[in-house]
């Protein structure tokens, strides 16, 4: 658990942080977000101390931050960056050992840690340990970067906009894998960035700030349908608001039962008609969707399932709905981790019920 | 693979070229007498053709202790003030450091044992004295821009992972810097490897003193003799020094 208490930082007479007061429990996932120079990086690195706070207090559990050694501090807290800061005379295992080391492990325990880590972002260590950072691409380089931070095992995670400086493809990557590496260790995360859409994904709670003030401190949902002021709604964006509502809806919210085909053979492929239905094989695996695409003059009646145009259960809605207009169809078969049918999502359910809030919040 | 070769292909080179002129520059230093019948046919006029008032080898080992005793202070004193001026109670000396050690080096070696020569008489300190503040400001430019070079990144990233600031200076700042100050100490030896052969105007012995004895005594025979050594001795330690350079480079 972190907490903030009236943090102020001020610089030359300036105030860059003002009165910031939020509380980080254990195991969530915190974002930071606000536009350039609205005080989010200065309010992270008050954090482990690497910029002295002016006034206000830390708390990190029970102890006060403020109280302990810097450096013993540090120990404690991960902490990642944008472009790594990954040490380029040291090998991978060398650079993710940084912490233990200073901490005194053993070598034996040091080495097995290393080697939990690099297979928990699924580098192989026989390949990565003696490797050094300008051999590695940017997104393996990012991955030892977050590695190193959670060596020692520590208490809380920071990153300062750790995915800044990878391509769109790589981070949306990391991403997921971060929401992943989040669930399997249940760290406390404190992260900064300034991509809406990186915070809406991975966050169980957003604060925002603008000009060195806390605006809003919630639950992505509650944030996109209760906006605390002007600020907050045109920092999210308009435009795209109904999408990224969406990005925070999972598709077994709007899952419906499949209709499934007894006799595919004598299906009426009548073009004008709106029926469609699934045709599994015996191991209830989706083989194919009869009738229901996007416009009712298409062609092919009968549309081959195949892996691009499938969803899963935790699947983002936005995605969803994006893969039905790409492949021009009006339903998605739903699968499980065995490739089998296990229901179906429609463009209309989309549209259509909206999932109670309960319902909603309870994937936060 | 064939690139691979044609990079290898110039190291290994001048691998070869520093085994062979150090022993060319060893078997030189030890039997220069044996070349006196060459020396005799090519200045037959020369009534003494080959220097022979001290050995080449006492000669030599003199001239790299000035070079040595010189070179460590420069050294000492100035990756010192490179590490001082790079510290945060000491940024605001950068300016004068650097100028200071510029200044250093406008004087001309000379001009330095003429001032120093009447405060500390003749011979070995006056020549230390104006070795090393010739060779001061290449390692304080170097120590200054070597560890300029270490990415803020790659600093915020140390202290955030708890190392102390010794720590991060030992085990960050300096091995990322190491390249760069190496380049200025070997800019700033062969300086002084050069420069030790006016020492010998003041009396102090080495590679210079056949110099400026066959100089004075217009005798060729004994400059060519001192020229080649000196010229010997800097080129092998040149390479030696781009050896060691290349051994603390940092991601190739």
């Amino acid at each position: 658990m972190i907490e903030l208490q009236g943090l102020t930082k001020t610089y030359a007479g300036k105030d860059v942080v003002k009165d910031v007061s939020l509380r980080i429990e254990s195991g969530e996932f915190g974002v930071l977000i606000g536009p350039s120079g609205c005080g989010k990086s200065t309010t992270l690195r008050m954090i482990n101390r690497l910029i002295p706070l002016t006034q206000g207090r830390i708390f990190l559990g029970e102890e006060d931050v403020t109280e302990l050694p810097a450096e013993q501090l540090r120990r404690r807290i991960g902490y990642a960056i944008q472009s790594t800061g990954l040490f380029p005379h040291w090998t991978v295992a060398e650079n993710i050992a940084v912490v233990p080391g200073l901490l005194k492990w053993d070598k034996s325990r040091t080495s097995q840690r290393v080697d939990e880590l690099l297979n928990l972002f699924h580098l192989d260590a026989g390949e990565f340990r003696d490797k050094y950072p300008h051999q590695l691409s940017g997104g393996q380089a990012q991955r030892v970067g977050v590695a190193r931070a959670l060596a020692a095992d520590p208490e809380v995670l920071l990153m300062d906009e750790p995915f800044g400086a990878v391509d769109p493809l790589t981070r949306d990557v990391l991403q997921n894998e971060m929401l992943r590496v989040h669930q399997q260790t249940g760290k406390t995360i404190v992260f900064v960035t300034h991509d809406m859409d990186e915070a809406l994904k991975l966050a169980s709670r957003i604060a925002i700030l603008n000009a060195g003030r806390l605006v809003q401190y919630d639950r992505p949902i509650e944030l996109l349908t209760q906006p605390a002021d002007d600020f907050v709604r045109s920092f999210i964006g308009k435009a795209d608001l109904g999408l990224k509502l969406l990005s925070r809806r999972w598709v077994h919210q709007y899952q419906q039962p499949a209709r499934v085909l007894e006799h595919p053979a004598s299906f009426d492929n009548d073009a004008a008609s709106a029926a469609y239905g699934w045709e599994v094989d015996a191991q209830g695996r989706a083989l194919c969707l009869h009738g229901g695409r996007l416009h009712a003059d298409e062609n092919e009646q009968r549309t081959q399932v195949t892996h691009e145009w499938t969803a899963t259960p935790d699947m983002t809605m936005k995605e969803a709905l994006s893969r039905m207009v790409w492949f021009r169809v009006m339903v998605l078969p739903v699968l499980d981790d065995k490739e089998r049918l296990v229901g179906e999502v429609a463009m209309q359910g989309v549209m259509g019920h909206e999932p109670s809030k309960q319902q909603a919040l309870g994937q936060e | 693979m064939m690139r691979a070769m044609t990079l290898r292909a110039p190291t290994q080179t001048r691998t070869w070229l520093l085994i062979t002129l150090s022993i060319l520059l060893v078997v030189l230093v030890l039997f220069m007498e044996e070349l006196k019948p060459l020396f005799e046919w090519v200045f037959p006029d020369l009534r003494s053709p080959l220097y022979d008032r001290e050995s080449f080898l006492q000669l030599t080992l003199d001239h790299l202790l000035l070079v040595l005793v010189s070179s460590i202070i420069s050294v000492s004193v100035g990756v010192g003030a490179g590490l001082f001026v790079t510290r945060r109670n000491g940024r605001e000396f950068e300016p004068l450091v650097s100028s200071l050690a510029a200044i250093g080096q406008t004087f001309p070696p000379a001009a330095v044992l003429a001032i120093v020569v009447p405060l500390a008489g003749f011979g070995f300190i006056p020549t230390i004295v104006a070795l090393t503040l010739y060779g001061l400001l290449p390692v304080v430019q170097n120590t200054i821009a070597g560890l300029g070079t270490v990415p803020a990144t790659t600093l915020e990233a140390a202290r955030g992972t708890g190392m102390s600031r010794t720590q991060v200076l030992l085990r960050v700042e300096l091995p990322l810097a190491m390249r760069v100050i190496i380049a200025g100490v070997r800019v700033s030896v062969i300086i002084n490897i050069g420069t030790a052969t006016i020492g010998s105007t003041v009396g102090a012995q080495s590679l210079g003193t056949p110099i400026i004895a066959g100089l004075v005594g217009n005798n060729i025979a004994y400059v060519i003799q001192g020229a080649v050594l000196v010229g010997l001795l800097a080129i092998v330690t040149d390479l030696f020094f781009e050896r060691l350079e290349r051994r603390f480079s940092v991601g190739g």
